[in-house]
């Protein structure tokens, strides 16, 4: 409204006033209307960044405000949400705030997440759990920057890990190892795309009484890259893009016989909707989708505040046949077609005594007859 | 009984036809469940993905059975398992070139089998060493592979230390392929006996025909000639 009656007036004066004096009042009105636009801007944003600073200096502190008000900055700080200031959500809050006694607002999930709240209310699941029981909205962050067994978690509040166990275990092969090595909204959502992730697992020390491999983290990768980037350890010519050639020199380096990279697949889009659709229960879902589905795939690396960042992976990684990615294998979906070729000869090869052989028996059978 | 099986020899005792069926219709089963697990999207022959899977795992078990129950058989109650799959030195010197001559040659002309089987030498020089590799070598590596295959999760430390997964994948899928290029030269070499049907019939029955002056005799003159 302001700038457009700012818009009038100088129509008004260029037709009215001496055009050098026009001018000059011109540049003055220019002056004061990029002034004031400037300030339009900077009041909420100076506002926002001193309220965030205000809120935190209680609420950073669970001695002072107690478990449930506390927020953990260093969680929070990282999230989108801090990006856009705490009086985004909490409106109401004053300056007055504690002492006017007022209950802060909290506005609804739903405001900005309209698709996928809406996607999320009309499943059994918004019966017994609100967004708040699985998603911490001072800590939550994009789906490419949570591991997998993280994702789980939320799921395993409510569902016994037991239980999950036992109800895959009556229909799906290998339910242990499915369980283990995906999230749950992979198959636990609408979603049809898929991505392939990529974490680097080390394995656990037997002097300390653990087995197998878990997820490095940021500390553990940086012992290794020292002074660089821990990116660096596969990511050689730093161009945040792994080739399969570096995915190669990663795997066959013996400094690194203690890791591996272990992969997962993840919905490359995400929803709510947590029904399972029918065709989850058909294997050949993922299991026979092709080399396609599963060309595009994504290295996690951990972030030094615990959660992880994404770097493309270069197409076909997936399918090379020896060290591109050589413990990521799935049945019907990741042969190899070297391999395949050289099957086929293998087994053609069988059949060349009954060919050949069989061909001269034919025309020599003459001299077997007595 | 006697007279029944005048001119024959009592070859294949009841536990060594009995593996060999289990084995054979065990390899069968998993090389059609095996190939529509590699290749789902263009086989289909037994249904759905997961029963391919659960029918590949079951004739996987039956053949590792099935081989426990050949070797415990040869090793420990007819004793005769170095015997019949090991190769002699005569066998390297002279055997195989004698039987590959034979088969490539000789048999054409219209010569006899220099090799007459008995229970304790069934073997000719040359199935004694393709079947010492693939009973000792490609078996137990295929079964051992799949046993790895098949739990994944336990032994992930091992696979990795052995050079991953698709290794292990890629090479029960090689391995596999080699058992499967046998089977067809197996069976037309079951086939070169006196009639097509006389050695399948053996592995059924137990029975081989002698026939007219087979006896040990020739064997052992040629490899005393040889030595």
């Amino acid at each position: 409204m302001f700038i457009l009656e700012l818009g009038c007036s100088r129509r008004f004066l260029s037709e009215f006033l001496p055009k050098g004096k026009y001018m000059k009042m011109d540049r003055s009105i220019n002056y004061l209307w990029s002034l004031l636009f400037l300030m339009v801007l900077a009041v909420p944003l100076s506002a926002s960044a001193m309220e965030m600073d205000d809120c935190l200096g209680c609420h950073g502190d669970a001695d002072e405000v107690g478990d449930e008000l506390f927020i953990d900055a260093d969680k929070f700080i990282p999230t989108v949400h801090a990006e856009m200031g705490c009086v985004t959500c909490h409106e109401s809050v004053t300056d007055e705030h504690p002492d006017d006694g007022e209950a802060v607002s909290k506005s609804d999930c739903l405001d900005c997440h309209e698709e996928l709240g809406s996607q999320y209310m009309a499943t059994e699941h918004a019966e017994y759990a609100v967004c708040s029981d699985c998603h911490d909205p001072h800590q939550v962050h994009g789906i490419e920057a949570v591991s997998g067994p993280t994702m789980n978690q939320q799921c395993s509040q409510c569902h016994e890990d037991t239980d999950v166990m036992d109800s895959h275990a009556e229909w799906l092969p290998q339910a242990s190892l499915h369980i283990r090595k995906l999230p749950c909204i992979t198959c636990h959502t609408s979603a049809e795309g898929y991505e392939i992730v990529l974490n680097i697992t080390q394995k656990q020390k037997k002097a300390e009484g653990l087995k197998g491999y878990r997820f490095s983290s940021y500390a553990d990768l940086k012992e290794i890259s020292g002074e660089k980037e821990i990116q660096s350890i596969i990511d050689i010519d730093g161009d945040n893009n792994i080739s399969l050639a570096e995915l190669r020199t990663f795997n066959r380096n013996p400094a690194y016989k203690n890791f591996h990279l272990s992969g997962t697949m993840v919905p490359s889009e995400i929803s709510h909707d947590l029904t399972t659709l029918d065709n989850r229960y058909d294997c050949t879902f993922c299991h026979a989708s092709g080399p396609g589905s599963i060309q595009t795939s994504f290295l996690a690396l951990p972030t030094e505040d615990g959660y992880y960042r994404r770097m493309t992976v270069e197409k076909g990684a997936m399918l090379d046949t020896l060290y591109g990615t050589p413990n990521f294998y799935m049945t019907g979906s990741t042969r190899s077609p070297v391999m395949n070729i050289i099957g086929l000869i293998i087994i053609c090869g069988g059949f060349i005594m009954p060919i050949g052989h069989g061909t001269l028996r034919f025309l020599t059978r003459k001299n077997r007859k007595h | 009984m006697a007279e029944e099986h005048q001119n024959q020899i009592y070859l294949q005792p009841i536990p060594v036809r009995i593996w060999h069926w289990l084995n054979a219709f065990g390899i069968i089963t998993l090389t059609v469940s095996g190939a529509q697990i590699r290749f789902p999207d263009y086989i289909h022959w037994l249904g759905s993905y997961k029963s391919a899977i659960y029918l590949h795992n079951t004739a996987g078990f039956v053949v590792a059975i099935s081989f426990s129950l050949w070797f415990f058989y040869y090793t420990f109650v007819a004793r005769t398992m170095a015997n019949l799959y090991v190769p002699k030195v005569d066998d390297f010197k002279s055997g195989i070139m004698r039987q590959v001559k034979f088969y490539f040659l000789t048999y054409f002309l219209g010569w006899e089998n220099p090799h007459h089987p008995t229970p304790d030498s069934k073997f000719n020089p040359m199935q004694k060493s393709v079947y010492l590799a693939i009973m000792f070598v490609l078996m137990p590596l295929v079964s051992l592979s799949g046993i790895f295959l098949t739990n994944v999760d336990p032994l992930r430390s091992l696979i990795v230390m052995i050079g991953g997964l698709k290794l292990l994948a890629g090479l029960h899928f090689l391995l596999a392929c080699c058992l499967v290029a046998f089977i067809p030269t197996h069976v037309y070499l079951a086939t070169l006996g006196r009639t097509p049907t006389d050695h399948i019939k053996t592995m059924w029955t137990g029975w081989e025909d002698e026939g007219e002056g087979h006896t040990e005799e020739p064997e052992k003159s040629n490899s005393t000639a040889s030595s």
